[in-house]
């Protein structure tokens, strides 16, 4: 579908829109000041968004749920649990999160459970003016702005249209670009009276992007660390230097919006004799992972975990089935890691080690 | 869309096979095979209670839909499968994976080497063979701790003079047949003037590694040797990443491998496990 593209002097009248329709789900501080995703209560509420306001946990669990129930047995027959989803818009969503959806889709793509709650949400991005505190994401080809196919709805700020300047404060106010980017955005817009954007503005969004890329730091070693690791130039010796400090906590699995992996148990419930299996997430990092009934286990050795962990995020062998890297530099990792083996640490590491 | 929930089947016969070991028959309850089951690919088996595992098809369904799976007590899940009687009904989901490359077979030597519970995903094979005219050209060497531990006694017995059979045990008193099965390949071909085009293998890991490199020795190309790998799995269906092999799923693009194309995987990441025989430190 061809973009459509409006102008919107203030996002909280598409919110007000979007909530008749919709739950509308937005970045929400707690008292703590923590940023989560969560159903707007108020109509009121102004969405957080932008660099700032990254949260810790993406919006994985929404589509790929950490805990599910998938089917039950009575005893004779399995029934499958579906899941039951009211039409929801997520408001606000930053382009390296939306890059990783993109990416799940993919994996995903014949998962019914995942598709059940992809195909009731509404993904509403809005572009980054300015890099955040630990993400890549102009690096590894996911952000600052949002890329057309991965939303259904985009918004771009500009706070001063003459000069394209970026907007510092992050006010709901000013000039908003309203991008319809799928049909399901577009028909999202029905009802709401919208001025049709100036022929240019979309050259200004690009010089906008432009500017805030320029305000990246320089990530190079991100792009010679990757070769290395696809050239298997990484020592063994040094995925064993850097899995010595890996706890096995799961955090950056956990956190990292295109890891995918679960596993499966079961409940009995003796009232109704009924057996539900349900999925969870898992993770590679944990030593049991694949270990067999036999004891067997080929990634016995942490050493191959982490390097199991980064080559899932970094090899070419993925490119032909994603068409991109499984790393979308949202930097969460490095945030966890209480062993400081997130991606920045690791790449610096193997470009240091490699490279001299 | 991928089917996640299970179909149930019901446990119609079963007889103790070897140690701890069970030939199991199930039976479809109000379903059929849509699709053909190819030799060599395998299903899950969900057990209420104990969780799902994969399991090859020693026998293809028939007629009737009925199939078979050798069963070992070796975890939590098979020894539940283990305690269950005749009528249980179980969870199916299936079938999953690449088979062997029977086509290849047609009209080739065929060497077949299987270890242990191995030769479960190979006994479709070796019947498959005898039935298109081919026993004359099938060699098998199939080892065992001993004798009382050897599976699948009846479809032995049934190959036994048809194909060419040579037994090894890792314990006996029987110099021609002491030892591993690998240590065995050279003799067996050299004394019965054969020389296989292709070989298949399955059994453990490290058998089959050795398996690969004493063929690959005796100049049978890499890419005419084939490995039936087992992995931990919780899908079957390449969702649920436990069975990852470098940027592959052997529930999907296995569990059968090319040798060289299972050295390619291997070589795509540096740290390698002491077992393989493969550890490299740079």
């Amino acid at each position: 579908m061809n973009e459509q593209r409006f102008i919107l002097d203030n996002i909280m009248s598409l919110k007000r829109h979007l909530l008749k329709r919709f739950d509308v789900y937005q970045i929400t501080a707690d008292r703590q000041g923590e940023k989560s995703w969560q159903v707007s209560e108020a109509d009121e509420v102004l969405p957080l968004f932008g660099p700032k306001n990254l949260p810790l946990v993406s919006l994985k669990r929404f589509f790929f749920a950490e805990n599910e129930a998938i089917y039950s047995f009575n005893g004779n027959t399995f029934s499958p649990i579906k899941p039951k989803i009211e039409p929801r818009a997520i408001f606000g969503v930053q382009a390296c999160d939306l890059t990783a959806i993109s990416y799940q889709d993919t994996f995903f793509k014949d998962d019914p459970y995942y598709q059940a709650r992809r195909q009731q949400t509404l993904l509403v991005g809005i572009d980054c003016n300015s890099p955040c505190e630990k993400g890549f994401c102009h690096e590894m080809n996911a952000g600052p702005h949002v890329d057309s196919a991965h939303a259904d709805l985009i918004l771009s700020q500009f706070s001063d249209l003459q000069n394209t300047a970026v907007s510092s404060t992050e006010t709901a106010k000013g000039a908003w670009l309203l991008i319809a980017a799928t049909e399901k955005g577009r028909d999202s817009l029905q009802g709401l009276v919208l001025q049709n954007a100036p022929e240019n503005w979309p050259e200004l969004r690009q010089q906008l992007k432009q500017q805030v890329v320029a305000k990246f730091a320089d990530f190079s070693y991100i792009k010679s660390s990757t070769e290395i690791i696809n050239k298997g130039q990484v020592p063994a010796k040094l995925w064993e230097e850097l899995s010595v400090r890996c706890l096995a906590c799961s955090g950056c699995t956990n956190l990292c919006p295109t890891c995918s992996c679960y596993s499966s148990y079961e409940q009995y419930d003796s009232e109704s004799n009924q057996t539900t299996t349900r999925r969870i997430w898992d993770s590679c990092q944990f030593e049991g992972f694949q270990r067999e009934a036999s004891n067997h286990n080929p990634s016995q050795l942490a050493a191959q975990r982490t390097e199991r962990f980064w080559f899932h995020k970094f090899s070419n062998a993925y490119l032909p089935e994603f068409g991109r890297y499984g790393c979308v530099g949202c930097g969460r990792c490095e945030q966890t890691c209480a062993g400081s083996i997130g991606v920045h640490s690791v790449m610096k590491r193997i470009n240091q080690v490699c490279c001299n | 869309m991928l089917q996640l929930t299970p179909r149930s089947i019901r446990i119609v016969d079963s007889y103790e096979d070897g140690q701890n070991a069970k030939h199991v028959t199930f039976e479809p309850i109000d379903f059929i095979h849509e699709q053909p089951v190819r030799i060599g690919q395998f299903f899950m088996l969900s057990v209420p209670g104990a969780g799902l595992a994969p399991f090859t098809y020693t026998s293809l369904p028939d007629s009737k839909g009925r199939f078979v799976a050798l069963i070992r007590k070796v975890g939590k899940l098979t020894k539940a499968i283990y305690a269950l009687k005749q009528g249980a009904v179980l969870g199916y989901n299936g079938p999953y994976g690449q088979g062997w490359p029977i086509e290849m077979l047609a009209n080739k030597e065929v060497l077949i080497v299987a270890g242990g519970c191995g030769i479960a995903p190979l006994a479709a094979t070796i019947d498959h063979l005898i039935e298109i005219g081919r026993a004359g050209n099938t060699t098998l060497i199939y080892g065992a701790k001993d004798r009382p531990s050897q599976v699948l006694s009846r479809e032995r017995r049934n190959w036994q003079n048809k194909i060419l059979v040579h037994d090894t045990f890792m314990q006996t008193n029987d110099a021609d047949k002491s030892g591993t099965p690998t240590q065995h390949i050279e003799n067996v071909l050299a004394e019965s003037d054969r020389h296989p085009q292709i070989v298949l293998t399955c059994g453990p890991e490290a058998m089959m590694r050795s398996v690969a490199i004493t063929c690959h020795r005796l100049l049978i190309s890499s890419d005419k040797i084939w490995l039936s790998l087992e992995k931990r799995m919780r899908c079957g269906i390449g969702l649920c990443g436990h069975c990852y092999l470098a940027n592959e799923l052997v529930c999907k693009q296995g569990p059968t491998y090319r040798y060289d194309k299972l050295l390619e995987l291997e070589n795509k990441t540096t740290v390698f496990h002491k077992h393989t025989g493969l550890y490299q430190y740079c």
